[in-house]
């Protein structure tokens, strides 16, 4: 299996479709990017404090799941634009109960580097405290976690190789002259209404139709199909250092806004005590601007109720260019987020039930013990 | 840059935990299971109010005090003239507003600040006071504004001539490209050219801004001139901005002349989005087209 899914995706990079980019640059960039970055063959050296191309990536998550395979398990999603696999990571302990199920996604915009190296950080830190801390023990209990390190495929790798600031994807336009959809344009909440552009060489365009790409439509196909069970969707960018409540699309709220607000501003006070970074949270149509077919919006819209978007840091200094050194902070922090929402997430849906009959049973044991010693 | 700690929030207390005498104990398990065991939340953040304007409607959104606590700093960093003394914003503490609908926006705020440049390893906080007007749909908000807690003004002139010294004494400027680099990282004998570069795209931002787009300074992409002397560092480049809320990438270029404690002198030219059907040809057009201005000249 996996030397047919090498050569795959070994053909997929050697073979792309018409991109009408420079190869010599392309090349002579990849032999630097070797150079400085590879002989990383073993998970134990793998850093987590360094950006990495898509190739390592992929190796990364093929020796994850094969080191943690009593727990994590790598999927097929879709395929890209160009013909790339799309993976998941899927962390699940095995059980008898039924699970409900988180989702991360990260790296929809491909300049956004801070985003997958969150994602990588997050399965890391799940995978290596799963067992001795009570906390994400608890969590594995009831939940799934369905991890997708790398949304946008096809323009994280021209990020690399070609033009480090790309957002969009690799799709092509009008006869190969224009190229890439704003992924978070793409879905099918009030598609291309307002905050995304309908020419093909704007940085928000929304695509020819709600779903036109490959990448959109593996995600809402997947999500679609396991909506009953999912909790929780958290899709992560960069920069801005910002928690986002639906909608963009419109200043109505949804239903559970004010839980949303008070949720995600107890998340963004557990990640300020990490290292004192102010994350702002608010709806994307209050405190950034008006953007459509996103998939927070789209997520929310077809029924999972906690839906975020984290932009991580910074503040507009480094911006997507952010230093390496700052990955670990940044990751700490979000991660702090995260878990908080995770709290509140299982404290809704299980410790109510739980803590009601711990607490009842505890009051009839008292009331017995009560009546037994007025006898 | 370095990220910056402060002292961390003391930690949330949980929901009690009942230990005292069996009585107590049950009499509070009963009041627990009356009142339901749920998980107290955080109480959500109160917006920011600030005070309002004689004819305004509601106060002024969050979103809106960031644009005009961002624009101001772009103008109080191009009015300084110094490379040492570039300010960040920290955070909108008040702000109120004006609204004419015929003609625009009136903001005033209060918002600290945060060197851009560690002193003794920590940023130097200050505090701005600023007037914004965002004249409708129109680029280059006029601003007034004073800001304290700032360094004082014979350090900071110490440090431009400083960083002047630093500059002159460098030949291969031509030669630099992509600072920061793909990865975040500027070499520290190259930070002066980037703080330059930084100083002089203040200015351009700020002409560019208006009440719903904004920018940031992401990459010195190119040096097409670079010219030292006792008089002035002339200093010809290349700088991509990112355009809010479009996303797009404009890259400016921009020529600047400066001297320690002379008033910067900036021209530039930005390249604008062009329709798909023409051919490209990265001349600017429409409004916010290229400023030829030298001040003092």
């Amino acid at each position: 299996m996996k030397p047919l899914l090498g050569t795959l995706y070994l053909l997929g990079m050697l073979v792309p479709r018409g991109l009408g980019y420079d190869r010599s640059l392309v090349q002579h960039k990849n032999q630097v990017v070797d150079k400085t970055r590879s002989l990383w063959k073993n998970l134990e050296t793998y850093s987590y404090n360094k950006y990495h191309p898509m190739e390592e990536i992929y190796l990364w998550m093929s020796q994850i799941s094969e080191k943690h395979a009593e727990v994590v398990t790598q999927h097929l999603l879709g395929m890209t634009f160009e013909k790339r696999p799309m993976y998941y990571l899927k962390i699940s302990q095995p059980s008898d109960n039924p699970k409900k199920i988180i989702w991360m996604d990260c790296g929809i915009h491909a300049r956004e580097w801070i985003a997958p190296a969150f994602c990588q950080w997050f399965v890391k830190e799940i995978l290596q405290n799963y067992k001795d801390n009570p906390r994400i023990n608890r969590f594995l209990r009831n939940l799934d976690f369905y991890v997708l390190p790398v949304l946008n495929i096809d323009g994280y790798i021209y990020s690399w190789t070609t033009d480090r600031l790309w957002r969009k994807s690799r799709s092509s336009h009008n006869n190969g002259t224009c190229f890439g959809s704003d992924l978070n344009r793409n879905f099918n909440v009030s598609w291309c209404s307002i905050g995304a552009s309908k020419n093909c060489q704007d940085l928000t365009f929304c695509g020819t139709e709600p779903v036109s790409e490959p990448e959109t439509k593996a995600v809402s196909s997947f999500v679609e199909s396991k909506k009953e069970d999912i909790l929780c969707f958290l899709t992560i960018h960069s920069y801005g250092q910002l928690i986002l409540t639906p909608y963009g699309y419109t200043k109505n709220k949804p239903s559970n806004h004010e839980e949303l607000i008070q949720v995600g501003q107890k998340a963004a006070n557990a990640l300020k005590a990490k290292h004192g970074t102010n994350y702002r949270v608010g709806s994307s149509a209050d405190i950034l601007y008006p953007t459509s077919g996103s998939s927070r919006d789209w997520a929310r819209d077809i029924g999972i109720p906690y839906s975020y978007t984290f932009e991580l840091r910074d503040n507009g200094t480094e911006g997507f260019l952010l230093h390496e050194t700052q990955i670990q902070p940044t990751c700490e922090e979000a991660m702090e987020a995260v878990l908080s929402i995770l709290d509140d997430v299982y404290a809704k849906y299980w410790l109510s039930n739980t803590a009601t009959k711990v607490t009842s049973t505890t009051v009839l044991l008292n009331l017995l013990w009560l009546f037994t010693s007025l006898l | 840059m370095q990220p910056r700690g402060q002292p961390p929030f003391a930690p949330q207390p949980g929901p009690a935990r009942p230990y005292a005498a069996p009585w107590a104990l049950l009499l509070l398990q009963l009041l627990l299971t009356l009142r339901g065991a749920a998980v107290p939340l955080q109480d959500p953040a109160v917006p920011l109010q600030g005070p309002r304007g004689t004819d305004s409607p509601a106060a002024p959104s969050w979103a809106m005090l960031q644009q005009a606590a961002r624009v101001a700093l772009h103008f109080f960093n191009f009015h300084s003239g110094s490379p040492s003394e570039l300010q960040v914003l920290a955070n909108v503490q008040t702000g109120g507003w004006q609204v004419d609908p015929q003609r625009g926006y009136h903001i005033n705020l209060v918002f600290s600040t945060e060197s851009y440049h560690l002193q003794d390893g920590k940023p130097r906080l200050g505090k701005c006071f600023a007037r914004v007007f965002f004249q409708n749909q129109k680029p280059r908000p006029a601003i007034t504004m004073t800001c304290t807690g700032l360094s004082e003004k014979n350090r900071t002139l110490q440090e431009d001539h400083l960083l002047y010294e630093q500059l002159k004494q460098m030949k291969d400027a031509l030669t630099v490209g992509g600072i920061p680099d793909d990865y975040g990282y500027i070499d520290p004998s190259v930070r002066p050219i980037w703080d330059l570069a930084i100083l002089g795209s203040s200015y351009v931002m700020w002409e560019r801004t208006t009440q719903f787009s904004y920018y940031y300074p992401l990459q010195l992409s190119r040096v097409k001139q670079w010219k030292t002397s006792d008089h002035a560092i002339d200093f010809d480049y290349t700088v991509l901005l990112h355009e809010f809320p479009t996303q797009e990438i404009i890259p400016c270029h921009i020529h600047l002349i400066w001297y320690p404690g002379k008033p910067l002198k900036v021209k530039y030219r930005c390249e604008e989005i062009q329709t798909p059907v023409e051919a490209s040809s990265g001349t600017e057009e429409g409004s916010a087209v290229a400023a030829t201005e030298f001040s003092n000249f």
